[in-house]
């Protein structure tokens, strides 16, 4: 590509790693690593939540969506906003009372138990997985669109940077590229937005009025059901998207890195108004992509929609506003996988290796030392899954852990908090029913077989109707954590006392 | 004379220091009696209240929006020029976010009030412990 672009990118990559550098001076102790010493303030931690979440599948993914089906492609929007209510009023303040620097931590504030723990790194090491591949192939496809490079080249890119910030620079340096991903970000689709509705004189009805027309699909463009048209499957994918969000891990991870419930709260605050008026923007981006660049040039780039957003700024703004989205759209994926390595590391470093095999007695360079070849490690693996997951669906990956996270980690967080009665067992039974369901539901679901050839990983029909098993997966979960609950004849109404004690007035930290 | 005064003085301050910051870690405080305080309670009665008919109502809100959308036409008939009522509901659920997050900050700070008592009236201090 052209030299603007070049230098655009390379201004972005230059930045991060002084970011870099200067948070590698300030990591010296395991909590400086995965949590950035727990010092960051709302509004920072609400923007790094906003950089965390709005990945290249939110910014490239809906725009696209809303570009090629309209209406249904809002939906994505919708769902992930209203999530944050559930993260704020469910999960944010009681887990920043409890945990220290995982999922796990919080779950073992109640239990206490390695099993208990080793299963809730699983889930979340799970989870990273697949999301982790989801962003690393669409980031590999979009860098060879962007750059004309190599997939491999494009992945190994992706992967370098990323080890690079974690291994180096911690949660801080994360922290602060997803900070300033979220400020760019945030930018580049004002900038789209604006020159969008300036070419429909900014008029909101004049716009709805020109989409009734610009796309092939007429007047159903403006309503519901042109992508989505199975009610169960639809109302199954909404709920994994409202669910999911307050159990992905590295969300989660963001609100260790506050110093009180009252920050992680004021946290979310922020995150949900970046995020909702990013979701409001893709409405523009997705229409105007669709008016100005047609459905027809945006799905020869890419079949998904992936490139209407790069497309519409070429086609409204020049090479210049094309160079810097796709720089942006850049800094979004780097963001975004940054703070999956470090989840990822935390559950392996952290979980497994300081608290389940040391027993916690790890000292502190034995745990920096496990953090930092847990971050390698978790960055190769995912590095090598990428490169020969290349034809794997992303949307599909991504929505897959949502569903993981509602249905495995949501039930365990909600009954620690709010079950008297729930126990180790239960934890157990709760994380493993709802992590092995999803998984085995989806194997059978459409998104896996497929009666046509090379439509799905498997030839055949499907054997559990619908793509997102969330509407089956979330109640089985529950489920099983009662079931298991209610089998063992464990309970210690003491320590709920004190979980329900610290949890809701966040005193007591250092039992 | 005044100078002994000062020095024991000081000496108290620094062993009631002393005994705030080892007090989480030494001695366990009773949490079935904290969680059974008149103050314990009367926070935790008034987030059930905030909390549970509000959870139901933006759950509720969001599930009624996704099957109303996925079984019926309802929400196809135009509002105002090509708006349909589709987008008119799916703002109004951004508009039920913002707004729940903002009355909810503003409970909080009452929540947070309550729960500083009750640690408090327990001898916690939580700015001193941190």
């Amino acid at each position: 590509m052209n030299a603007t672009v070049i230098a655009i990118f390379v201004f972005i990559v230059g930045i991060t790693l002084v970011i870099t550098y200067y948070a590698a001076k300030r990591t010296n102790s395991a909590s400086d690593f995965y949590t950035a010493g727990g010092g960051l303030t709302g509004w920072q931690n609400g923007l790094a939540i906003a950089g965390d979440y709005l990945s290249a599948a939110s910014f490239l993914g809906i725009a696209g969506a809303i570009a090629l089906f309209g209406f249904d492609g809002f939906l994505f929007s919708i769902g992930y906003l209203v999530a944050y209510l559930v993260v704020l009023f469910i999960v944010a303040e009681p887990l920043r009372n409890l945990g220290k620097y995982t999922l796990a931590d919080m779950i073992n504030a109640r239990f206490n138990a390695k099993k208990v723990r080793g299963a809730a790194a699983l889930s979340s090491i799970t989870i990273v997985i697949f999301y982790m591949i989801a962003q690393l192939v669409g980031a590999g496809a979009l860098i060879q669109l962007l750059f004309g490079i190599d997939y491999i080249w494009a992945v190994l890119l992706v992967g370098v940077m990323m080890t690079i910030y974690v291994l180096f620079g911690g949660m801080t340096a994360t922290s602060w590229v997803q900070i300033i991903k979220a400020v760019l970000l945030m930018v580049g689709t004002v900038i789209l937005s604006f020159l969008v509705l300036k070419n429909f004189n900014f008029n909101i009805l004049e716009m709805f009025a020109q989409m009734k027309t610009a796309t092939p699909h007429g007047e159903a463009y403006l309503s519901p059901g042109v992508r989505y048209k199975i009610p169960l499957d639809t109302i199954s994918l909404m709920l994994a998207l409202v669910l999911g969000t307050a159990g992905l891990p590295h969300i989660l991870m963001r609100f260790f890195t506050v110093k009180d419930a009252k920050t992680a709260r004021s946290s979310v605050m922020w995150a949900t108004w970046i995020v909702g008026i990013f979701y409001v923007m893709t409405i523009f981006l997705g229409f105007g992509a669709a008016a100005f660049v047609g459905s027809d040039l945006i799905t020869s780039t890419n079949p998904a929609g992936n490139m209407a957003a790069p497309l519409l700024a070429q086609a409204l703004g020049g090479d210049i506003l094309m160079s810097f989205i796709s720089a942006v759209a850049f800094a979004t994926i780097l963001a975004v996988v940054a703070g999956l390595v470090l989840t990822g590391a935390s559950a392996f470093a952290h979980d497994i290796y300081g608290q389940i095999i040391k027993k916690g007695q790890a000292t502190e360079r034995q745990q920096m030392l496990a953090a930092r070849y847990a971050s390698l490690g978790v960055s190769a693996f995912s590095i090598l899954l990428a490169i020969f997951a290349q034809s794997l669906n992303v949307a599909f990956l991504v929505s897959l852990a949502f569903c993981i996270a509602a249905s495995a980690n949501l039930p365990v967080i909600v009954y620690t908090i709010f079950w008297k009665r729930f126990n180790t067992t239960g934890a157990i039974s709760a994380i493993l029913t709802g992590l092995i369901s999803a998984l085995v539901l989806v194997s059978l679901s459409p998104s896996v077989m497929s009666p046509e050839v090379g439509a799905a990983i498997l030839v055949g029909d499907p054997i559990f109707p619908l793509t997102n098993p969330a509407l089956l997966s979330v109640p089985l979960g529950f489920i099983g954590g009662w079931v298991g609950t209610m089998l063992s004849k464990e309970k210690d109404l003491k320590k709920y006392s004190e979980v329900n004690v610290r949890a809701n007035t966040g005193g007591f930290r250092q039992l | 004379m005044e100078k002994v005064i000062t020095s024991t003085e000081k000496q108290r301050e620094s062993e009631n220091e002393n005994q705030v910051h080892e007090r989480p870690d030494g001695h366990i405080p009773d949490f079935q009696q904290i969680e059974n305080s008149a103050g314990f309670r009367d926070l935790m009665r008034r987030k059930k209240r905030f909390l549970i008919p509000t959870t139901i109502l933006f759950l509720g809100l969001y599930l009624l929006f996704n099957i109303v959308i996925s079984y019926t036409n309802w929400l196809d008939a135009t509002f105002i020029g090509d708006i349909t009522w589709a987008w008119v509901f799916a703002f109004s659920l951004f508009a039920m976010t913002w707004i729940l997050v903002t009355v909810y900050m503003k409970r909080a700070e009452k929540f947070d009030e309550m729960a500083k008592d009750t640690l408090k009236e327990f001898d916690y201090d939580e700015e001193e412990t941190r």
